[in-house]
């Protein structure tokens, strides 16, 4: 018995060993990598596996850490292409950036609320805990609940950068995490309001969810006028190059922007742009 | 009497009570995944950022991740351990420095060995995001535990065993491989366990070493997704991803559990057969 158990750990440390040196030397491979922005993680990955259906020999890889590590490896040169959920800061602009798809963030009521839209003004009243009822801003006698987006997400800086508010001044009831579960949040109360990515938020409601999408600023929270630019409140997602981009990074950034991924970029629920 | 049996009662209830969340865990996780679960499931590449397919790569990923771990982190942590336990004079101050700073490691948490483990390995050993830099930074993490667990085991051998051996004549190396090692066994295997279920169970060092990539590793130089790293995607990152997350938490449990009752049965035979 402890000889077969000799020989199995002895296999298995030879087979190791083998599998460690038979890297194939032979066939050349160019690897393309890619780190940051969590968001922009999963269609990466999908648009690099198509890329790499159309060239041999090429392999795509797709790290995460978020947009301020794709900012610092793209600048550091870790990585041939960085990825960033966000806009170029100003100390951040001597990087190249390519917007290869839009999101945007809208504020989302349960189906059953009567309220149809809410100003600016409004909905900083409600997140700072000024109006706590729903009556105030023409709705019944409800109480509101707020549900704030977790510390860390871009979205939340986005929501505050966007109404002009600090994190510590939003008094919120719920804090979430992801799209998902501020949809399922809102949809299964009735006096919620929160904030998610257009995209997700529409699908959602076509399939059924109970949240409707509010307009901002009078303009309708869709993927229409998130692509036309008329929604005030999108992100573009980039991709980040230190120099201006060559070689196998160019084709891939150039095969990112073109069409031939808009049903990947619309399958993650974000907005293709047109070039 | 009715104290006794109130006290019965309580402890009764605390063991329901633990048990129980184990079960509502596990029943939650049936209910969700056991219906995405298929053949197909086990060997298929997985699609649209994981909502579709099947996790084949990543659960060879993870076995390839867990085995460069268990390798390289098993005989430096049971020679440790016979170096602490055989070789030290008990109270000396080598002996208590190297327990000191052992006890120390195990408390660092996993995240940071995940900063270490990429600055180490993959920036300045030049291995890159790789299972073998995902590997050897769960070696690392794994072998305050390994070498604890297993000096505990080798401590708990009679003492009688080693001074008969000395009476005898035995060399202390001949005492050691045929006494006191095989009189430790089952502790030296339930320390591997202990290691094999804290590496399998982790995601927060794999993220910056190991990676994001979901392809069929070619090699231990290319990036490979823990399990863990994609369950903690799909229900974190992915809109959709919750079912293939519950499954995919279901293969990593049974993985487990498979992983335990086969050193388990090991430990027993071993015992049986050195008397």
């Amino acid at each position: 018995m402890k000889k077969w158990g000799l020989a199995a750990v002895l296999i298995l440390m030879i087979g190791t060993a083998v599998f460690l040196l038979s890297k194939p030397a032979d066939t050349k491979i160019d690897k393309l990598v890619l780190t940051g922005s969590s968001t922009i993680a999963p269609l990466a990955a999908e648009i690099g596996k198509r890329f790499e259906s159309l060239h041999s020999n090429v392999r795509v890889d797709v790290q995460t850490g978020g947009s301020s590590r794709g900012v610092s490896d793209a600048k550091a040169g870790l990585a041939d292409i960085g990825m960033a959920s966000r806009a170029l800061k100003d100390d951040e602009k001597d990087l190249h950036s390519f917007t290869i798809a839009l999101d945007g963030i809208s504020m989302i009521l349960n189906r059953a609320n009567a309220v149809a839209a809410l100003d600016k003004q409004q909905i900083t009243a409600i997140y700072t805990g000024k109006i706590t009822n729903w009556k105030d801003v023409g709705g019944n006698d409800a109480p509101i609940t707020v549900v704030n987006k977790a510390e860390g997400r871009s979205t939340l800086e986005l929501f505050l950068h966007y109404f002009g508010l600090k994190n510590t001044d939003v008094k919120p009831h719920v804090i979430i995490g992801d799209n998902q579960q501020g949809i399922k949040t809102v949809a299964g109360n009735p006096d919620a309001i929160g904030y998610v990515s257009v995209g997700a938020a529409e699908y959602e409601a076509s399939q059924g969810a109970a949240i409707k999408l509010l307009p901002l600023d009078g303009i309708v929270a869709s993927v229409a006028t998130v692509r036309d630019r008329s929604f005030p409140l999108s992100r573009p997602l980039n991709l980040l190059t230190r120099n201006g981009p060559t070689g196998l990074a160019k084709a891939f950034i150039e095969f990112a922007t073109s069409p031939q991924v808009h049903d990947l970029i619309e399958a993650e629920y974000f907005v293709p742009v047109q070039h | 009497m009715s104290k006794n049996a109130l006290a019965t009662g309580l402890i009764c209830l605390v063991a329901v009570l633990v048990t129980s969340v184990f079960f509502w865990l596990l029943t939650d996780l049936v209910i969700h995944g056991l219906p995405r679960l298929s053949g197909p499931f086990f060997v298929e590449a997985s699609q649209n950022a994981g909502r579709s397919g099947g996790i084949g790569p990543i659960i060879v990923s993870t076995a390839l991740i867990l085995l460069v771990a268990i390798v390289t982190s098993a005989p430096l942590g049971l020679a440790t351990a016979v170096l602490l336990s055989e070789f030290t004079r008990p109270g000396s101050l080598f002996g208590r420095l190297v327990r000191r700073s052992l006890d120390v490691l195990a408390g660092v948490p996993s995240i940071v060995f995940g900063l270490f483990g990429n600055a180490f390995f993959c920036i300045y050993l030049g291995l890159g995001f790789s299972i073998l830099s995902g590997g050897l930074t769960l070696a690392c993490m794994v072998l305050p535990l390994l070498i604890r667990t297993a000096e505990q085991g080798l401590q708990v051998a009679p003492n009688d065993y080693r001074l008969a051996a000395a009476a005898l004549g035995m060399s202390r190396s001949a005492a050691l491989t045929h006494l006191l090692l095989p009189a430790a066994m089952p502790a030296l295997v339930a320390a591997l366990l202990l290691a094999i279920g804290r590496a399998g169970a982790e995601t927060a060092a794999l993220v910056f070493t190991s990676g994001y990539v979901d392809r069929m590793p070619d090699s231990l130089l290319d990036s490979g997704r823990a399990l863990s790293v994609h369950i903690y995607d799909l229900s974190m990152n992915v809109a959709g991803g919750d079912a293939n997350a519950s499954a995919a938490a279901l293969v990593l449990i049974g993985l487990l559990l498979i992983i335990n009752t086969i050193a388990m049965s090991l430990a027993k035979q071993w015992r049986i057969a050195t008397p």
